[in-house]
């Protein structure tokens, strides 16, 4: 048992979620990613004296979604505060944030661990804006600044302790991701920032009841990184423990070209952001019916989707998950499903034909060209036994999506890949192959049944697969067995 | 709270000015004077009196989700101390951080 067995790591998270509001936090300006530098900046963004910020709605409502999907308490009554501190991308000296009474308190999320479920207690989330960007590499003397992402708006989701591993810090940040694309409350993006977290990491003796000295590992921007940080923290943490030391409460830096974790400011620096109410907002007051309204407007959560899938609808619990997992596919399904009244068939078309055609053709679900009339089509002539589901989806499928507009069972004529019930024809071809083969229906006579895959082979071969297999069983059988 | 030397000097660096000695004699007098005032409001009993934070009564200013009133580049820069017409330049900064 190596040392670092005896531990159990302890970790919570911050986590950063860019909103997806066509406007900043507190002004109007474009929060549009990757536009040129400082193109996408106010008098109000640029901190000039004399500016009054103005909420947006969109930021509120969105904040208020998220909560009520994680089951939070909105708070009636939250309001803005300062945070002070000085960063030259930071123009005002202040940012505003909610420090004494956030928007959402409490809720949870629920992850899924080794095939269990496990419940990370949110603490609260708070509304606050983004600062904006430094270049410290290019110029040799100079820092550059970009204030386009300044005053961008933030929600900050911070959880409980309850996490015990990089896995389940995984499990969370891609639940988290899920839930806000979800609810269009974010792009959730973590490549381009839109999501980011402070890692909160502490050990323990396995059993001990009081949490250790915890240190941050700030801006954390991928999932990659996260688990590398984790690990290197904890074991930091373990050495010093076990040398007889004692942790430090630190911030820390996680530098991705070492993979190592090191302070980030000094002790004296030891921040004093003597936070204070922001005097030019005022409070904001949420009413029951505007929570209700905003409740009213919400899709069906992915988590209650999944349930309906597996339960009422008898799917397994992969295709529940991948048809949940982004809303869209979610509401396509469940069209298709109505539509065709097919749930399996439906679900598989979506899952082995049209994501993996959108996704190679970079399509948006909802562009997929084919009509849904057509893809009920599609369906029901491989139910009625008209087309192979073989023939359907290797040969019929691919044309459609050449021809959006063509009926399947047209396409299916064309190709000559109507699947005989005929059973005079089909009696016509049995006859040949067991007047061809002798030994082989000798041996089946005398009790290897198992020879009848050879003799349906030869029957899908000799009809160029056009045979519809059970009327083709059936009568091979008889024929067999005469 | 008195209000000593140890504590300009701290409050001198939050917030980043460079004082003289006179300038801090006289800022450590008044902010000492208005702690004082502080106090004597203290003596006030308020029990049960919801502290008074915003002073108008409004609630919800709220503005629409719409992009409008951005400004040019050669405005933004105008008050500047220096910038590379496309970024505000400015003495590097690298470590210390929020």
């Amino acid at each position: 048992m190596s040392a670092r067995d005896k531990y159990e790591t302890v970790i919570g998270l911050e986590v950063h979620v860019q909103l997806n509001t066509a406007s900043k936090a507190f002004c109007s300006d474009s929060t549009l990613f990757g536009a040129e530098a400082n193109t996408q900046v106010s008098p109000i963004s640029l901190g000039h004296p004399g500016t009054l910020p103005v909420v947006n709605e969109e930021q509120i409502a969105k904040a208020v979604k998220l909560g009520l999907a994680l089951g939070c308490e909105i708070n009636p009554h939250s309001s803005f505060d300062r945070k002070n501190y000085f960063y030259a991308d930071l123009p005002k000296g202040y940012q505003i944030t909610q420090d004494r009474s956030p928007i959402c308190i409490g809720g949870a999320l629920k992850i899924k661990i080794d095939e269990a479920f496990k419940s990370i207690r949110i603490h609260h989330i708070h509304m606050e804006e983004d600062a904006g960007k430094s270049i410290h590499d290019t110029d040799g003397a100079y820092s550059l600044i970009d204030l386009n992402r300044a005053g961008v708006p933030l929600l900050e989701i911070v959880s409980e302790p309850d996490l015990r591993s990089a896995e389940e810090v995984d499990a969370f940040m891609s639940g988290m991701r899920q839930l806000v694309r979800w609810l269009d409350v974010s792009d959730g993006n973590m490549e381009q920032g839109s999501m980011r977290c402070d890692v909160n990491v502490s050990i323990r003796l396995k059993g001990e009841e009081e949490f250790g000295t915890r240190c941050e590992i700030k801006n954390v921007n991928s999932m990659r990184y996260a688990r590398r940080a984790i690990a290197y923290e904890v074991g930091r943490q373990v050495d010093i423990i076990e040398k007889g030391g004692s942790i430090e409460q630190q911030t820390l830096n996680f530098d991705p070209d070492t993979g190592t974790t090191t302070p980030l400011r000094d002790k004296e620096d030891a921040h004093d952001y003597r936070y204070f109410p922001e005097p030019d907002m005022p409070p904001i007051r949420l009413s029951d019916g505007y929570i209700q309204a905003v409740k009213d407007g919400m899709v069906r959560l992915p988590w209650e989707l999944y349930e309906d899938f597996t339960e009422k609808l008898g799917l397994s619990d992969y295709d529940a998950s991948l048809l949940t997992e982004e809303v869209e596919v979610a509401k396509y399904f469940l069209g298709l499903q109505h539509l065709s009244q097919q749930t399996k068939a439906s679900a598989n078309l979506i899952i082995n034909k049209i994501l993996p055609y959108c996704k190679d053709k970079q399509l948006a679900l909802f562009d997929f060209p084919v009509a849904s009339e057509n893809l009920v089509e599609f369906l029901d002539i491989i139910r009625t036994g008209k087309v192979s589901n073989a023939m359907a989806y290797q040969r019929i499928f691919p044309e459609m999506t050449e021809q959006p507009d063509r009926s399947p069972l047209e396409i299916a004529k064309d190709l000559n890949l109507l699947q005989s019930s005929d059973t005079s024809f089909l009696e016509e071809l049995i006859e040949g192959i067991l007047a061809d083969n002798p030994d082989k229906v000798k041996v089946y006579r005398n009790g290897k049944k198992g020879l009848l895959g050879f003799f349906m082979g030869e029957l899908m071969k000799k009809s160029k697969g056009k045979a519809d297999p059970k009327v083709a069983n059936k009568l091979l059988r008889e024929k067999l067995e005469a | 709270m008195t209000v000593d030397e140890k504590l300009i000097s701290r409050l001198e660096k939050l917030a980043k000015l460079d004082l003289t000695t006179s300038e801090k004699e006289k800022l450590r007098k008044e902010l000492d004077d208005i702690l004082k005032m502080v106090d004597k409001l203290e003596e006030l009993d308020t029990d049960g009196v919801d502290p008074l934070i915003y002073v108008l009564e409004e609630n919800n200013v709220w503005r629409k989700d719409r992009v409008q009133g951005q400004i040019k580049r050669e405005e933004t820069f105008k008050n500047a101390p220096d910038s590379d017409g496309e970024h505000f330049k400015v003495p590097k900064v690298i470590d210390i951080k929020k």
